[in-house]
Parts: C-alpha cells; sequence; structure tokens
C-alpha cells in the first residue's frame, strides 16, 4: 500500500507538475524532431541546390517525328501524364494513340492547376510522370524559374497562332485554350425589361446593383482571371499605391454590392440564378463555354439560349503541356505532345473539358459552334507582367475586401 | 513508429524545405509572420471560432448522447447510424446545402453567410456525431447504480446528473472536446464557402502559401504555430482531464436504455429529435431533393445518368466503382487504424505491472477520491501522457502540410509508397487515428484490473486476459471507433485528391468531378453521388453497430 499513500500524499500538488513535466517534454520532443531532421536534411538540401543549378541549363527533346508520323516504341511502354483534376479525355482517343505508338497513357490527377503545379515543382527531382499538362500562362513564370521542363519544339506547332504561343523557346507547348466570361442568366434581364450589361463599366452601374457574383481571386482560378481582366481593361497594374485605376473599378463593384464568394462551384451554383442551383444574381464569372452545357434541347436557336457570355469581359486563358525535367521516358512523353496537337485529340477535348482547340480550323462540335461564339479580341497580360504583380494585385484587392 | 514514418517525417520535410531553402536556417519568415497583423487577426480568429464552435457542439451534443446512452425508442439504431452521415459529406456539398438555407437567396430567408454564425452552425452540422457518439458510448457503458443511490437519497435529479453523472463522463466529454476542437481549429471548406471572403483561419492560409504560392517559408512558420498552437490545447486539455479521476465504467448488468416513461422524458426525446431533424435533417433533405431534381423533371434521372458514359471519357468513374474504390480503402483504413489504434491504447492506459509479478491492485477510483492510478506517475506517465498527446497532433496538422509532405518525404526507398495503393489507407489512417487512440484509451482505462487478476489469478495467459476480459468490455468503443475510422476515409477529400491514383477514384473525387462542370444535371449528378455516399456510411455503420453483442449483459 506504500505505493498507493505516495499517490495520495502527492494528490494536490502534483496537480500540476506532472503537466510542467509534459510540457517540457513536448518541447524536448519537437526540438528532437526538428535537429533529427537538421541533421538527415543536410546532405539532401545541398543536393538540391546543386541539382536546380543544374537544371537551368534546359535539356532539348529531338524531334520525334518522321516524315510526319508517329514513333513506335515498344509494346508496355508508359508515358504517365501528370494533369489538374478536370482533365479529360475520351478513352477512345487514348486507345488510338496507343495502337498507333505502342504506348499506354496513364494519367495520374493532382488537384487543381496551381496545387498541380507546385507539387511538381517539390517533386521535380524525382518526378511523378514524364509530362505535366493543364499548366496555364499565370504559373509559367514559376515554373521557368525552377527549371521544371525540357525544352521540345513540336511539328503541329506550325497550324497554331502565334498569338497562343506564349513561350518560345518551346519548354511549354500550348494545347487548349478557354476563356473566362461573365455569363448572363437572360430570362432574368427579360423579365426585368432590363438590357443585358455590355462591358466591365456597366456593371457599376446603380440599375444593375446586386447582380454580379465573383470568386475571391486568391482563391480560385477563373477569379484570377477576372481580376486581371478588370487590370487589362482598366489600367493601373504597375502603381503599388493605394489607388490605382483597376482598384478603384473594384471600390465602386463593392459600392454596388458584388458578391465575392470562394469558388466557382459556389459562385455558379449557388449564387447564380441561371444554373440549376437557383441563386439570386443573374451575372456570375464563368467560362465562354458555359452556356452550351445550359442548353438541354438542341433546337433553341442560339439567340434564345438560358444563359449567354458578355463578351467584352473575356480573359484568355491558355492551357500547356510539358515534358518534365527527370522524365524516364521523355520521347514517348514528345510524341505525346505531337498526338495532343492532332486532329482526333483537337477534336475531342471541347466536350470532354469545355476549352477550344489551339490549332487552326479544327472543327467544334455542334453544341460548340451553335451556343458559343468564338471570342474576337480577348483580354490578356503578358504572362511575365502577371508573374511578378501577382501576389501584389491580389493582396491590394484584399485590402479593400478584407 | 506508424505515425513517425508517415506523418512526422512528411511534416518535418515539408517544413525543412521552407525553413531551409539553400542548407541553413532562415528563420526571419516566422518572425515576420508573427509581425503581420493580418495573420495575428486570422490567429485569433481561428482560436476563438474554435473554442465557441467546442463549447456550442458539446452543450448541444451531450443531450444527444443522454437520449442515446439512456432511452430506447423506434428507429434508435438507424439514428445512430445516421449521425455519421454528415461526417463523411464532402464540404463543398454539405456548403452549397447550407448556402440554400441561409445563404443570401436561402430558404429560410435568414442570411447568415459571411458571419459566425453560419460557421458555428456548420461545425455544429459535422461534429455533432463526434460528441453524440464519442459521449453516448461511454454514458451507455456506465452504470446507474451510484445515480439510483443519489436519487434514493433525496437528490434531485438534476443534482445527480450534475454531482454524479457528468463528473464520471468528464474523461469521455474531454475527448470528444478536443476533436472537435482541432477539427474546427483546422476547418477549412466551411470557412471558406460559408465565411466569406473575410474570415480566415490559420488552415485557409497555409493552403494559400503551399499550394496557391508555393511560400514554403511562410507556410512552415505558419505550420509550427498551427502545431504549437494545437500542443498547447492538447495540454490544457489533458490537464483537466487529468486533475479528476477518470470516469470509470462499471458495466453494469442492468438494462440501461429503456423506455420514455413520464412526460418530460418524452418531451427531451421529441426535443432531442426536433433538434437533429432540424439541424442535420434538413442540409441533408436538400440534398436528396435535389438529387431527385433533374432537367427532365423529378425522379431517378440523374442516378441513372451516373452510370453511362456519355462521352466515353477518361474521366469517367462508374458509381458503383467509386462506392468500390471508397469502402476498399475505408475498410482498409478502419483495419489499419484500429490494429494501430489497440496497439497504442493498451501500452497508453498499460495496467499497472498487472503480469509482472509484484502486482498490486490499484483501488479503483471510487467515491471520487483523487487517486490516480499508479502508472500515471513519474516518468512513465509524462511518456504516456506525451505519446497520446502526440497522436492527437495528425487532427491538428492542415492536409496539405501532410499531403505536400508525403509527396517529399515518402518517394524514395525504403519508403516509396508515392504510387502505391497503400498511399491513401495510410493517409488517412494517420487521420482517423487520433480518433480510434482517444475513444479507446478511456475505455481501457476503465476497465477494473481487478478482473484481469482474477482471471490472471485462475490460470489465464496474458492473451486469453486480453481476449475474454478487454476485448468484450470494450467492444462497443472499438466499434464507435471503428465507425469513424471508416467515415473518415470515406469523406477524406484535402490529401486524396493528389495522392489518389486515376484508377481507383474514390466517391468525393468523383463528387467534386461532377461539380466542376457546368449543367444542370451535372449538379444533380453530383447530388446523387452524395445521397449514395451518405447511404453507403449508413449501411456499413449499422453492420458495424451489429458485430457487436447488443449489451454487456455477461458482466
Amino acid at each position: 500500500m506504500t505505493s498507493n499513500n505516495r499517490t495520495q500524499s502527492l494528490g494536490k500538488d502534483s496537480f500540476l507538475r506532472p503537466w510542467y513535466r509534459t510540457a517540457a517534454a513536448v518541447v524536448a520532443l519537437l526540438l528532437f524532431a526538428v535537429i533529427a531532421t537538421g541533421c538527415s536534411g543536410g546532405p539532401n538540401g545541398g543536393s538540391q541546390s546543386s541539382m536546380t543549378q543544374d537544371s537551368r541549363s534546359t535539356p532539348t527533346i529531338e524531334p520525334v517525328l518522321s516524315d510526319g508520323a508517329l514513333p513506335r516504341f515498344p509494346d508496355g511502354t508508359v508515358v504517365r501524364v501528370v494533369a489538374h483534376d478536370s482533365f479529360a479525355v475520351s478513352t477512345a482517343v487514348l486507345d488510338e494513340f496507343t495502337a498507333r505508338t505502342g504506348v499506354r497513357v496513364e494519367i495520374l490527377p493532382s488537384g487543381d492547376a496551381g496545387t498541380m503545379v507546385n507539387a511538381a515543382i517539390l517533386t521535380k527531382d524525382d518526378p511523378q510522370g514524364d509530362l505535366l499538362f493543364g499548366i496555364d500562362e499565370n504559373l509559367l513564370a514559376k515554373a521557368f524559374d525552377e527549371g521544371l521542363f525540357q525544352r521540345y519544339s513540336a511539328s503541329g506547332l506550325g497550324s497554331v497562332p502565334m498569338s497562343l504561343q506564349a513561350d518560345d523557346q518551346h519548354r511549354v507547348t500550348p494545347i487548349d485554350h478557354g476563356d473566362v466570361c461573365v455569363n448572363f442568366d437572360r430570362s432574368w434581364f427579360a423579365d426585368r425589361n432590363l438590357p443585358v450589361p455590355d462591358d466591365l463599366q456597366s456593371f457599376t452601374d446603380s440599375k444593375y446593383r446586386s447582380t454580379l457574383a465573383v470568386e475571391d481571386p486568391s482563391s480560385s482560378t477563373p477569379g484570377l482571371s477576372f481580376l486581371l481582366a478588370t487590370i487589362a481593361t482598366f489600367g493601373g497594374g504597375e502603381d503599388t499605391g493605394p489607388n490605382p485605376a483597376w482598384l478603384q473599378y473594384w471600390r465602386d463593384l463593392k459600392a454596388n454590392d458584388v458578391s465575392v464568394v470562394d469558388s466557382w462551384e459556389t459562385a455558379y451554383y449557388s449564387s447564380f440564378s441561371g444554373s440549376s442551383g437557383a441563386g439570386n444574381r443573374p451575372l456570375v464569372v464563368s467560362y465562354a463555354s458555359s452556356p452550351p452545357a445550359e442548353v438541354l434541347d438542341t433546337s433553341v436557336p442560339a439567340d434564345a439560349t438560358p444563359t449567354g457570355v458578355v463578351a467584352p469581359t473575356c480573359y484568355r486563358q491558355i492551357e500547356f503541356a510539358g515534358v518534365l525535367a527527370g522524365a524516364k521516358q521523355p520521347r514517348a512523353a514528345a510524341t505525346f505532345i505531337e498526338f495532343m496537337l492532332m486532329q482526333s485529340f483537337q477534336q475531342d477535348m471541347p466536350e470532354q473539358m469545355y476549352v477550344y482547340p489551339v490549332v487552326d480550323e479544327t472543327p467544334l462540335p455542334e453544341a460548340f459552334s451553335k451556343y458559343t461564339t468564338p471570342v474576337a479580341e480577348p483580354l490578356t497580360l503578358p504572362y511575365e507582367l502577371v508573374a511578378a504583380s501577382r501576389e501584389r494585385w491580389v493582396a491590394q484587392w484584399a485590402s479593400i475586401f478584407r | 513508429m506508424f505515425l513517425a514514418a508517415f506523418f512526422v517525417w512528411p511534416v518535418v520535410a515539408i517544413v525543412t524545405r521552407g525553413l531551409r531553402p539553400s542548407g541553413h536556417w532562415e528563420l526571419t519568415a516566422i518572425v515576420d509572420v508573427f509581425r503581420d497583423p493580418s495573420i495575428t487577426r486570422v490567429m485569433w480568429f481561428t482560436v476563438w471560432e474554435s473554442l465557441l464552435s467546442t463549447i456550442l457542439c458539446v452543450l448541444v451534443g451531450l443531450p444527444g448522447a443522454a437520449l442515446f446512452a439512456r432511452f430506447e425508442f423506434r428507429g434508435r439504431r438507424i439514428l445512430w447510424a445516421l449521425l455519421l452521415v454528415p461526417f463523411v459529406l464532402p464540404t463543398v456539398v454539405a456548403g452549397l446545402a447550407f448556402l440554400s438555407l441561409i445563404g443570401p437567396a436561402g430558404i429560410t430567408g435568414v442570411e447568415l453567410t459571411g458571419t459566425i454564425w453560419a460557421i458555428l452552425i456548420a461545425h455544429l452540422f459535422f461534429n455533432y456525431a463526434v460528441v453524440v457518439r464519442t459521449v453516448g458510448s461511454a454514458w451507455a457503458a456506465m452504470g446507474e447504480s451510484e445515480v439510483n443511490a443519489a436519487r434514493t437519497l433525496g437528490a434531485s435529479p438534476l443534482r445527480a446528473l450534475l454531482t454524479i453523472t457528468l463528473p464520471r463522463l468528464r474523461s469521455s466529454v474531454l475527448a470528444a472536446a478536443s476533436i472537435v476542437f482541432l477539427f474546427s481549429f483546422t476547418s477549412f471548406g466551411i470557412v471558406l464557402i460559408l465565411g466569406g471572403v473575410r474570415q480566415r483561419t490559420i488552415e485557409v492560409e497555409i493552403y494559400d502559401q503551399t499550394a496557391r504560392f508555393l511560400h514554403l517559408d511562410v507556410a512552415a512558420a505558419l505550420s509550427i504555430m498551427q502545431l504549437v498552437g494545437v500542443v498547447i490545447i492538447l495540454m490544457l486539455f489533458n490537464r483537466a482531464r487529468r486533475s479528476r479521476s477518470d470516469g470509470s465504467g462499471d458495466h453494469a448488468g442492468t438494462p440501461l436504455s429503456r423506455r420514455a416513461r413520464t412526460r418530460g422524458e418524452r418531451a427531451f426525446i421529441g426535443a432531442n429529435l426536433l433538434f437533429m431533424g432540424l439541424f442535420l435533417g434538413c442540409p441533408l433533405a436538400v440534398l436528396v431533393i435535389r438529387s431527385f431534381s433533374t432537367s427532365k423533371g423529378w425522379g431517378f434521372h440523374a442516378y441513372s445518368a451516373l452510370g453511362s458514359n456519355r462521352r466515353g471519357s477518361s474521366a469517367f468513374v462508374a458509381p458503383l466503382d467509386a462506392v468500390g474504390n471508397s469502402l476498399k480503402f475505408a475498410l482498409a483504413t478502419m483495419t489499419l487504424s484500429v490494429l494501430l489504434g489497440c496497439c497504442a491504447a493498451w501500452s497508453l492506459a498499460r495496467p499497472p505491472r498487472l503480469l509482472s509479478g509484484n502486482s498490486q491492485p490499484t483501488r479503483r477510483p471510487k467515491n471520487r477520491l483523487k487517486i490516480r492510478p499508479r502508472s500515471r506517475l513519474g516518468a512513465g506517465r509524462v511518456f504516456d501522457s506525451l505519446t497520446e498527446g502526440f497522436l492527437m497532433i495528425p487532427l491538428g496538422t492542415s492536409a496539405v502540410t501532410v499531403g505536400f509532405g508525403c509527396l517529399i518525404a515518402l518517394a524514395d526507398p525504403p519508403l516509396d509508397f508515392r504510387s502505391s495503393w497503400w498511399m491513401l489507407p495510410i493517409a488517412h489512417s494517420v487521420i482517423a487515428l487520433p480518433f480510434v487512440v482517444r475513444l479507446l484509451v478511456p475505455a481501457v482505462r476503465s476497465i477494473d484490473p481487478k478482473l484481469r487478476e482474477a482471471a490472471a489469478l485462475l490460470g489465464a495467459g496474458r492473451f486469453s486476459v486480453w481476449f475474454t476480459i478487454d476485448l468484450p468490455m470494450i467492444r462497443r468503443q472499438i466499434a464507435v471507433a471503428a465507425g469513424f475510422a471508416f467515415a473518415v476515409s470515406l469523406g477524406e477529400f484535402g490529401a486524396t485528391s493528389f495522392l489518389v491514383r486515376a484508377s481507383d477514384v474514390t466517391v468525393p473525387i468523383a463528387i467534386y468531378r461532377s461539380l466542376g462542370r457546368p449543367g444542370g444535371d451535372n449538379l444533380s449528378q453530383a447530388m446523387a453521388l452524395s445521397v449514395i455516399l451518405m447511404a453507403a456510411v449508413t449501411v456499413v455503420i449499422v453492420v458495424i453497430d451489429r458485430l457487436r453483442p447488443s449489451t454487456s449483459a455477461e458482466f
């Protein structure tokens, strides 16, 4: 019973002491963990920085096509494509690639585009795949700085308009483009005898009060594109002060009760009155390719679709693919890039991913050719400028919304 | 060891990468982060938002726990299982449901988005089950003899509740509270969807800095801050728990739950059910209704459309396959985390040198004397509480930190799991393990050592004691823990989204894919998938609950 007595005698005053000991021990454990990795991480960290230096001298892959024909690889060759989670392609098209080249395609979904690129940067010394698909212009500069890609100049680029070729060093190849545009709910405006607003400026008009829903540019890709659209339209992007022209526009939007939500899903399905989610905002930042999805009956004429696009608000978004530095199958990856620029893949993309092909004169599926109009003059900003200023712009934006 | 390999190592890897980008430590980021007033604001918001959520959940959850522990009513079993449904719902789906109730165009006409209330209600929705199931199972295992004694001696029911029942439930209430706290502390999707642009938590900042801007230094500083916060809070919980003797179940043989007898009791049941219907039922009902309303009118169109791969897409997953994948991962997670959790729980709740010869029966803490079991003295005790606290930390760590860390740390042999099927069950187990441990430790501790000793005295071996005494006595808690582990895995999205392989897409991933596309049919298909997920979890939890004997009458 002695130990029990001791327990009792410790009773009240030991109440705190074990707690202090716990605290001390936790701190010790954390310190130990940090020190342990400090030691083991040492050589690793060293080699990484030297690897970065090496990968700056970007390797180049020789052309893979011979007389315009795809090469054949030994059976069982696998090319692994790191893609964002919206990536989709017909299985028939993938089968065609395998039949023509002997290469099987394995897709590795890696979250949204930003997450995917950052994960690829973190694992660049030992990449998860051979090819990365779906990096957009805004993420290019960071990827180039990190030496993420090898050079490959695709033969298919000849039929891609120069305006879509952002990288003259061919580290990445444009595959598709889409446009982020404000969508409107046709019946909402018709019911109220209001004209549909026709440009960014009109959203600040008091008769369109409480009509627009946008996404937070810090958490959403279309939200960021819309922010860039306002900067491209109103200017002042180089202004680091509190009053650039574009920020004044946002103040006006805020005064006109713009609704800012976290993501495209929330904006489109919960705020927008034109979707089946039945929200209370008739204007939403979405894509140029969204309206066909709301058309249920293909006999509807093109000017009577439930939703439409305010064309002058459209900001161009191009998606690229590139062969990862450190790829195990660089030639097979380059071959897949060539294939992505060929007719069967380009024609397949619109209905699979709601994007437009980059190759000139690719026929569009009926829903697309009938219910979308190609945006003639989309808004753009140079990607180097976006890369250099994006975080400041988001911070300036946040200064009035947070 | 498991956590060391699959949690500590990845997290430390990503934090180190952030703080020593070029081989030497750069700690200025930490200082900068602390100086930034907006970060300080975020930190305070995170702390008080989660404290408030915890208090609310416990206050509201306790009557629910009492309901399940003490009363028998129609549909009790199915309701007990249904409680876990909110827990597995992807946040974006639940978020949409809440928006259509309390959003700008909400059915209720009350707009709460952008306020703390929306966040609190949603946290309540997600975490109610944690309190009810954790406390409820402990409460049900607790005998009523002391309460009856007090009542015989003239104590009012309220007094008996306050002086006898609640103190004895203390340990499980605190266990539930600490889990709820950690969930609210690391809340991400809910804060984004319902909190508006102004409300942000540390978790949101970490996600932005890691996945969006790749500012690993800032993210590392924030992660450390989050970790320190979690450790402090856990220590406070542990301290509160230890300052009284652990509640002990005496596993009385009397049937514990019964039908309501008085009008007051019926009113109590009614009020509880009404509350659950309102807070848990409404958002779920919205989902079910949405899944049946399609462009072709009311009906099962969305469900039948799920099965057809109209465009022959590579991204298409048959819903049955997705459900199958999810169930496989969830089963693997459940097995892995319950096995590991049992080991951890028994080593943490070690009976005082039971089989080492000089075993002196530790007196069970009766009459609320402040006697602590011997094993919790000295270095062993410190180590135990340390380990126990440590096992909780994964819940308080950002999913994106763990996920990105896994990508870096688990790339090389011998831990090359990046492309293995086991990657997901392992990641899910890291998240589920804290639940299991938190539920099992108090249960194992509450087993009367006398029983084990009696068995040992009668010649039972170590394993046979464990098998015949320990296991049957805590079956109920194991079932609850297994249910949670299963549900955690079934609903996990954050880490899954970039660790999953294309060939084994889970249901939450499929839901997000549907939601990522415009068009009414995609929305109703996402809702239909959610309903399937809800049905799957209900069925499985009912089965798990059935596996245990309905009462432990043998004691």
